[in-house]
């Protein structure tokens, strides 16, 4: 049987670090195959390898039974290989057409033929049903649709092999939803799709065979029949983590967070939360969900102080916070864990340290009439480190040499240290490992029952589902309806989340 | 009145073509440099060693047109060496920029001492300037409105063609594309298999040759000399005019009219008795001032916030508008 790639004791090694090891690979012709693996497993590294963009330093590559050497991407595309990359590269200013050809223009006469682009991207649009406007400029377009036309440029370059990296990362359920079904007609096609991702649900969704890496090698290979999602996990991880629904007790108290009919604008100056009211007790998590880019960002930056309310109050323990500073919110009882916590939550250049000591710079014991006690700074972080499980050499480390779920840990180790009774969490889990996710989970939970409210915003329903006791619905800065966590129905959010009123719902049923 | 009516004539216009033509064309230069994504503060230096080595070739070879090419070969050797450190050794393009500049400037006047044994300026000594170029039939249709269109140097054509022809040449050529490509957004270029050192390197040679056009045109168009840093912050006009339009054709042309109407103004005053340091700095002030009022509209983030903070500072609450939030977010 020929397979359209197959790779043999792929290795390679960066330094002293073997990122691939061994590594055997079949995919299969007409399949969609998997590979799926915690950060760093390895996942990128080998379909580079495959690509063209990294060279391995063992094993063979073969292509539709070729064994051959690739030693570029302009090899890898001759030979029918695509690769879709996590992080788009399109050209804003150009069209859509435009970006689809470029690299390979449709000339006449030295000069770019417009309409011709156009009339391609359009046959190529529908033949294979992403829908795409072709003389649009790419700046403004959503990232479904600037994935759509990834994807075309791929198949544009007449790709038969389409590999894409973590591709529903930026993506909402539903154009996860249709992402899937392109891909499902790619295969009905005879194409072939390889699929990065470290996303159990999708995997078991979409995918025929899965292939899990742990630690740059290859654990198993198996038809998606043969797997559970609990096994999966077992063997990303390499021990048992629990995604079910955390056990409880009702703890509940006095409302910390009331929020009344709270109006917000967007950076466009558009209204992007409108009439949000709600309240948040003592020993509560409540859950906002809602697909994101639906005013849950400016919900957290109305409380945060960080965005101006237009209309409406909030209150923390019965004062007005619109209108105040971040700094004023936060002395009386707000923690905030941002969700860009590059942007917002860390100095990615300082040391977890300085980052620790934010917020708390001219108190004591951090610091003692204007200067800072470093010696002490640096054993909270020593002991926050220990407590929080921060995978870090030392205080001084800086925090970009972190990854994603420990540079978390330490926006959740500073904040929920901060002598606040109020949580507000944006997206705690977001691009974190499993493993990562699990600690944190705990963590939340060792609040709540600890008696502080908890505002909890996520995009993913699990996480909600687990977590919350009240999940808030919203869907283009309105809230839709509450579900009690205990009882939810994750249709009746994902109805919720599209826009269908929730007493719609109950007919319906 | 009546001095109004002297001042604002048809020959204020064919003045302001005039000094409007050499920044034109090394604005056009960076607009290149500009779209691909390169600073490049060098302009100054590039135009200055052209004007002098444009002059060197018309007196060595006879020719306007020797001088010409000798004057922009000149100018290419510079763009070459910004393109080699800046490109390909990767240093930083505002040092290189500066470095070559002052490298042009004290060039340019030991040569002089080592050729000409002079200081200050070269003058005669066989120089031979540029043609004007009459356009035949334009006195008997167009009367004395003729020298509006007729009677220039042939650059000052080439500096105004050159606006359509770079649109041209972003909107419909591989060239152009890939320039807009690779100062845009590097990573799909090479994530396509385009070459942005090529790329890189073809626009800044082709700033060159425009930067040498500008400074040929400023020792051998209407004057026909040299003199000690005659380029007089052309360079750096075009670099804010550049900043300001990004490098868009239309928007470079509008910005050096302004800068040219301001120039052929100045000039025009000092025959009327005003302080001549004065009148000097008039088309730096315009220039400047447009930008400015230009510029306020789209005014970057870092000056809108800074601006929103010192205001949050003096206002009547100030105490805590400078938290660690607002901190990080900058960063």
């Amino acid at each position: 049987m020929t397979f359209a790639v197959e790779l043999k004791g792929i290795t390679k090694r960066f330094g002293a670090f073997t990122a691939n090891s061994g590594i055997d690979l079949a995919v299969r012709q007409g399949e969609i195959h998997a590979i799926i693996g915690e950060n760093g497993a390895g996942k990128t590294t080998l379909m580079n390898v495959l690509f063209g963009l990294l060279q391995p330093d063992e094993g063979t590559i073969s292509i539709n039974g070729k064994t051959m050497a690739i030693d570029s991407p302009a090899v890898a595309i001759n030979e029918g290989l695509g690769m879709v990359h996590q992080h788009f590269k399109l050209v804003p200013s150009l069209t859509v057409a435009d970006n689809i050809f470029l690299g390979m223009e449709i000339r006449r006469s030295g000069l770019i033929d417009r309409a011709a682009q156009v009339e391609r991207t359009r046959a190529l649009s529908q033949k294979f049903g992403l829908k795409v406007d072709a003389q649009e400029r790419v700046a403004g377009l959503s990232v479904g649709i600037e994935q759509r036309i990834e994807i075309l440029k791929v198949l544009a370059r007449n790709a038969r092999t389409i590999i894409l990296d973590e591709p529903t990362a930026v993506l909402t359920p539903q154009e996860s939803r249709d992402l899937f079904e392109t891909l499902r007609s790619f295969v009905d096609d005879g194409m072939t799709v390889i699929f990065i991702s470290h996303h159990l649900e999708e995997v078991m969704a979409v995918s025929d065979t899965i292939t899990v890496l742990r630690d740059g090698r290859v654990v198993a290979t198996r038809p998606k029949q043969e797997l559970t999602k609990r096994e999966l996990v077992r063997l990303m991880v390499g021990r048992d983590v629990s995604f079910d629904r955390r056990p409880r007790e009702a703890t509940q108290g006095d409302a910390v967070l009331e929020v009344n009919d709270l109006w917000a604008r967007d950076d466009r100056r558009l209204a992007a939360l409108k009439s949000a009211s709600f309240s948040v007790r003592a020993g509560e998590i409540v859950g906002i969900a809602g697909v994101a880019g639906n005013g849950q960002t400016e919900l957290a930056e109305v409380l945060s102080g960080l965005r101006e309310a237009s209309h409406g109050s909030a209150k923390l323990y019965g004062q007005e916070i619109t209108g105040h500073t971040p700094a004023e919110i936060r002395a009386r009882g707000l923690a905030h864990v941002p969700g860009d916590r590059l942007a917002r939550g860390v100095d990615r250049n300082a040391s977890l340290s300085t980052n620790i000591l934010m917020g708390r710079q001219r108190k004591a014991p951090f610091a003692k009439n204007g200067i800072i006690n470093w010696s002490v700074v640096q054993d909270e972080m020593r002991a926050l480190i220990k407590r929080f499980d921060i995978r870090a050499r030392g205080p001084k480390d800086v925090a970009k040499s972190l990854s994603g779920g420990n540079i978390q840990k330490v926006v959740l180790a500073r904040e929920f240290t901060a002598g606040g009774d109020m949580l507000l969490i944006d997206q705690p889990s977001r691009g974190v490992d499993i493993g990562a996710q699990e600690a944190i989970h705990d963590e939340i939970m060792q609040q709540r029952a600890e008696g502080r409210a908890i505002l909890l915003i996520s995009t993913q329903l699990d996480e909600l589902k687990a977590l919350a006791d009240r999940i808030i619905v919203m869907f283009e800065g309105r809230i839709m309806g509450t579900v009690e966590g205990n009882t939810m129905d994750e249709d009746t959010i994902g109805l919720m989340m599209a826009g269908v009123d929730p007493s719609d719902v109950k007919e319906h049923e | 009145m009546e001095v109004l009516s002297t001042i604002f004539n048809v020959a204020l216009i064919v003045a302001t073509i005039r000094t409007t033509a050499p920044i034109l064309l090394v604005a056009l230069g960076g607009s290149f440099t500009t779209k691909a994504g390169i600073f490049n503060i060098g302009l100054e230096g590039q135009m200055l060693i052209a004007a002098f080595f444009a002059v060197l070739g018309s007196i060595w070879t006879g020719s306007s047109l020797g001088g010409l090419v000798i004057g922009v070969a000149a100018a290419l050797v510079f763009a070459l060496v910004f393109a080699v450190l800046v490109i390909s050794f990767r240093a930083n393009e505002v040092v290189v920029g500066l470095a070559l500049n002052i490298l042009a400037g004290g060039m340019t006047i030991s040569l002089m001492k080592a050729i000409f044994g002079t200081r200050g300026s070269i003058v005669g000594r066989g120089i031979v300037g540029l043609p004007k170029v009459q356009i035949p039939g334009a006195r008997d249709i167009l009367g004395p409105y003729a020298q509006l269109i007729s009677g220039y140097t042939p650059l000052i054509y080439v500096a105004f063609i050159a606006v359509p022809l770079l649109i041209l040449i972003y909107g419909r050529t591989r060239l152009g594309l890939y320039i807009r490509v690779v100062g845009e957004k590097p990573e799909a270029a090479e994530a396509l298999g385009i070459s942005i050192a090529k790329v890189r390197y073809t626009a800044a040679l082709l700033c060159g040759l425009l930067a040498g056009l500008a400074g040929a045109h400023m020792s051998l168009g209407y004057i026909t000399m040299f003199t000690e840093n005659m380029s007089s912050g052309r360079g750096f006009m075009a670099v804010a005019i550049l900043i300001f339009s990004g490098g868009d054709p239309w928007r470079v042309l509008a910005g050096c009219l302004l800068f040219g109407f301001a120039d052929a103004l100045s000039l025009r005053l000092q025959t009327f008795g005003f302080p001549s340091y004065l009148v000097l700095a008039v088309p730096y002030t315009v220039a400047l001032t447009a930008l400015f009022a230009l510029s306020w509209k789209a005014r970057p983030k870092l000056i809108r916030e800074t601006i929103e903070t010192m205001q949050r500072a003096l206002s009547v609450h100030p105490a805590k508008s400078e938290t660690p939030d607002t901190r990080s977010n900058r960063s």
